[in-house]
């Protein structure tokens, strides 16, 4: 008998296979980024901008530390999949990916341009993140669906 | 690609689920390639293929144009 693979279904809330454990196992670092990022770029670098270049480069830099470190358990988690699932998560990541620089892009471009007010600039790593799970959704929802 | 693995499976008597797990994939990568949606790499082939004690032609056939 071998070991069982890793499943997508288990970090999909609402599913029959979801599983808690293995979502913050996967995802964790992803929830500490989007805090991290919240926190600094909304109630600290805006207003204290006389702390020490130190300290905020940390606050800055924080959520791309975490970034990074949600980066690493996903990929330990896809390298634990079966190939078609691997596949498929590879494929949802690529679109999120491709998607995200997309959305960065044309609404700093729109925002340059005055078309939108510089609010709607999504390049706080918040948004990003959350841009980036939401087109994995997408993306895994279609790519999923070739193979069912 | 063209497979008989649906047949070879019914007469184990196994589930796609039993099958998963004998070749540690899950059942909807069984699912797919029965269903011939998804081609399988050569290690997973070459697994199927000794599970059953069979060659990989014997279960596996390309497609006729």
């Amino acid at each position: 008998m071998n070991i069982k693979p890793n499943l997508p279904e288990e970090i999909a809330p609402g599913g029959r296979q979801y599983s808690f454990r293995t979502d913050m196992k996967v995802n964790g670092w992803s929830w500490v980024a989007v805090l991290t990022s919240f926190v600094g770029e909304v109630f600290w670098l805006p207003y204290h901008r006389g702390w020490p270049v130190a300290a905020r480069m940390v606050i800055a830099l924080a959520p791309l530390l975490a970034s990074l470190l949600w980066v690493r358990s996903v990929l330990q988690w896809m390298r634990g999949m079966d190939e078609l699932h691997r596949r498929i998560t590879q494929a949802a990541v690529v679109f999120a990916t491709v998607a995200t620089l997309f959305i960065i892009t044309a609404s700093h471009f729109l925002v340059v341009a005055g078309v939108f007010p510089p609010r709607f600039q999504a390049t706080e790593g918040f948004v990003v993140i959350w841009l980036v799970v939401c087109f994995y959704i997408l993306g895994h929802n279609i790519f999923n669906r070739r193979y069912q | 690609m063209k497979n008989c693995l649906r047949e070879l499976r019914g007469s184990k008597e196994w589930s796609q689920a039993d099958l998963a797990d004998k070749v540690g994939v899950s059942r909807q990568t069984i699912n797919a390639i029965e269903t011939e949606k998804y081609d399988p790499s050569l290690p997973l082939a070459f697994k199927v293929a000794k599970l059953f004690k069979l060659s990989i032609e014997e279960i596996f056939q390309p497609e006729e144009n």
